[in-house]
């Protein structure tokens, strides 16, 4: 088996980056398996996920659309507005308690299976880079090679696809924002019509490009965060990738007395992504894409012997030890996680396409006409869709001889607009109290949602006519 | 393939310091990371020039008081757009453009009170707001009085301050349109005695 890895590497530094600065540049070598394949399939069906999400349409809008111009966010069916965007709260903590919950059980499964740093790295653009210039030892040749037409051409078609692919991936990064009609339609037109997208384009094309073609592994070893979080949140227990030490040391060749299973044939080094050696112990650079696990199996089943000497496995489990899932941080993570998700789910179904509010009319809080109170409301209603909505409006909770004025025509509210109705409440002075608690109700024309509000209807304290009463008199009249 | 240049491969260069028994390796930072250094030189050159030397645009404060003008400008304008004298007022009421849009303003917001008629209390006796289509007046029947009377309001009747709820566009739409019940020179009367603070 050739080695395509002439470097050792070490703990002491990242393998990456050399003693001078400059970057070591890695040729991963392929490691079939069975983890490869599974890996494939998870990749595959999060990128037909990313693909699908614009253009499958629910509940009449894309399932992710995230409509910043008019701060109208579409998921799945349900709409949030501007003014539900405290839900964010739920969300990221969610998502917080999530990763919390994950890493402390799985390690970093996240890395290696769905980040989409590693999705389209290892399974597009690697895949390319592996169709044009073959495998990881012809990859180093053609690097060191000189520059021949042949080289030249395979380079050109190689950076012209990851070019292609990732004004691709980009273009539809804007679909979730603006809707794939609308990007179809600044496709179509002049750059200059649509100034702030075409740089976003261009920007983000840009990036991506320098991202998957040159950057990589940098990206998850110097700017992630979350290798250097692994520390704080993985335990003896977690599921990570690691090197069975006991069963593998000393290294030797194949029938060498004292000998472990190990026989340092570097193959788990030179399919590293990263360029680490995973038999030095779980380091941040390790992204747990179960490459090296793949390559030692294959080299473990070709010499007869039981694979897994480099296997998912937690440290304990690595040296011995039992592995217990349950640990008091997983109850801990698992209940936060819980609790927000209920929250959160709670509160979603508590979303409705239109907001209610009504505040009393500036001037006197009550106004007494002869025998009636009256109290002024200004009933404010939004529309948070991109539909026109009618609503009609109702109170509720007054007593019987109560007069309403101003909710008797149905409301409709134009797109994302906003309507006032004024609402004067009367009530018959011997039926007024200090407060009535009442509600105002408005329900949609085609009975598909409900709104409601309390508000307060104020009075003096007692009627006049009531034998023992001290008369306050109106108030501000 | 590159040479190691640590001659003592056994003793790997570490920093002095030690924190919770944590020492650093002396490792080179990547050169990318410097370029980003340098790159942030250069853009800081470059920012400096523009804000600073050249003066292309004003930058920090000095920017956000001129927006805040433009945006004061922006609002006295909407505010001085609308010619509220009893002239063009008594033009805008003769004229179905302005009249419809005050009538669904007024539809929308006047009849709890003043009834969908605009005949008040002289329609029916329960209902709150005065009959806006004789010639008796309470708080001044010139055209500019209306305007006053509904931007102000008369908080201790009961008349809200409608000015900040529908602005000076939509509450001359509906002066014109009660207008349109009228006719310029006809008599006015102001009646004082409802005027006077109800019981």
């Amino acid at each position: 088996m050739q080695n395509t890895s002439p470097f050792k590497p070490v703990r002491d530094q990242v393998t990456t980056i050399r003693e001078d600065g400059s970057r070591r540049f890695l040729y991963p070598a392929d490691a079939p398996g069975r983890f490869d394949r599974a890996r494939r399939a998870a990749a595959l069906a999060l990128i037909a996920v990313y693909l699908l999400l614009p253009w499958v349409k629910v509940g009449g809008y894309p399932a992710v659309f995230l409509d910043v111009a008019h701060r109208r966010f579409h998921l799945l069916g349900l709409t949030l507005a501007a003014q539900d965007l405290w839900l964010l709260f739920f969300l990221i903590s969610g998502l917080g308690f999530g990763l919390f919950f994950v890493t402390a059980l799985l390690g970093r499964i996240w890395c290696g299976w769905a980040c989409p740093q590693t999705v389209f790295l290892d399974h597009v653009f690697r895949r390319v880079e592996r169709w044009i210039e073959g495998d990881a030892v012809k990859r180093q040749l053609l690097a060191r090679a000189p520059w021949t037409p042949s080289k030249i051409l395979r380079r050109a078609a190689k950076q012209a696809i990851y070019l292609l692919l990732a004004a691709a991936i980009t273009h539809l990064f804007l679909a979730y924002f603006v809707s794939i009609p609308s990007v179809w339609a600044m496709m179509r037109d002049a750059p200059t019509k649509n100034w702030g997208a075409f740089v976003f384009i261009a920007a983000a094309t840009g990036v991506i490009y320098f991202n998957f073609a040159w950057f990589r592994e940098q990206l998850c070893i110097v700017i992630c965060p979350y290798g250097r979080l692994q520390s704080a949140l993985t335990d003896d227990h977690t599921l990570v990738i690691g090197y069975d030490w006991a069963r593998g040391e000393p290294r030797g060749k194949p029938g060498s007395p004292g000998a472990g299973d190990c026989v340092a044939c570097e193959r788990c080094v030179s399919v590293c992504p990263t360029g680490i050696d995973i038999r030095q112990g779980l380091q941040l650079e390790c992204i747990g894409c179960a490459a090296c696990i793949d390559a030692c199996d294959e080299v473990m089943a070709r010499l007869g012997r039981k694979p897994g000497l480099v296997r998912y496995d937690s440290l304990a489990g690595l040296s011995g030890r039992p592995r217990r899932r349950i640990r008091p941080r997983m109850v801990v993570y698992g209940v936060l996680l819980v609790i927000g998700a209920s929250v959160a789910g709670w509160s979603a179904s508590g979303i409705r396409p239109a907001m209610l509010t009504a505040t009393r009319m500036v001037g006197a809080p009550y106004y007494v006409d002869g025998g009636t109170v009256r109290n002024q409301f200004l009933v404010r209603l939004v529309n948070k869709r991109s539909e026109k909505v009618t609503l009609n409006l109702s109170v509720r909770g007054l007593p019987a001889a109560a007069t309403v004025r101003g909710l008797e025509a149905p409301v409709e509210i134009a797109p994302m607009g906003e309507e006032v109705r004024p609402l004067i409440v009367q009530v018959p002075r011997a039926q007024s109290a200090l407060a009535i608690v009442f509600e105002v109700v408005a329900s949609d024309a085609a009975g598909s949602f409900r709104l409601s509000r309390a508000m307060e209807f104020l009075g003096p304290e007692a009627a006049p006519d009531s034998p023992n009463s001290h008369e306050p008199g109106p108030r501000s009249l | 393939m590159s040479a190691d240049p640590n001659p003592h491969p056994t003793e790997p260069d570490v920093r002095p310091h030690v924190y919770d028994g944590i020492r650093e390796f002396n490792n080179r930072l990547p050169n990318w990371w410097l370029f980003t250094l340098y790159a942030t030189i250069v853009f800081w050159v470059g920012y400096w020039a523009y804000y600073e030397w050249f003066r292309v645009e004003p930058e920090g404060a000095r920017s956000v008081e001129l927006a805040m003008t433009r945006i004061d400008a922006a609002k006295l304008a909407a505010t001085a757009a609308v010619n509220i004298d009893d002239k063009s007022l008594w033009a805008m009421s003769r004229n179905p453009v302005f009249v419809d849009a005050g009538r669904q303003t007024f539809e929308a917001n006047c009849v709890a009170c003043h009834l969908k008629s605009l005949r008040g209390k002289s329609e029916s006796p329960t209902a709150i707001g005065p009959d806006l289509t004789d010639q008796i007046w309470i708080h001044g029947g010139d055209p500019t009085d209306l305007y006053r009377t509904v931007t102000q309001g008369v908080p201790a009747k009961g008349m809200p301050t409608w000015g900040p709820v529908l602005g000076p566009k939509r509450i001359t739409e509906a002066v014109a349109y009660v207008l349109s019940h009228h006719k310029e020179g006809e008599p006015i009367v102001i009646d004082t005695s409802v005027s006077a603070p109800a019981k």
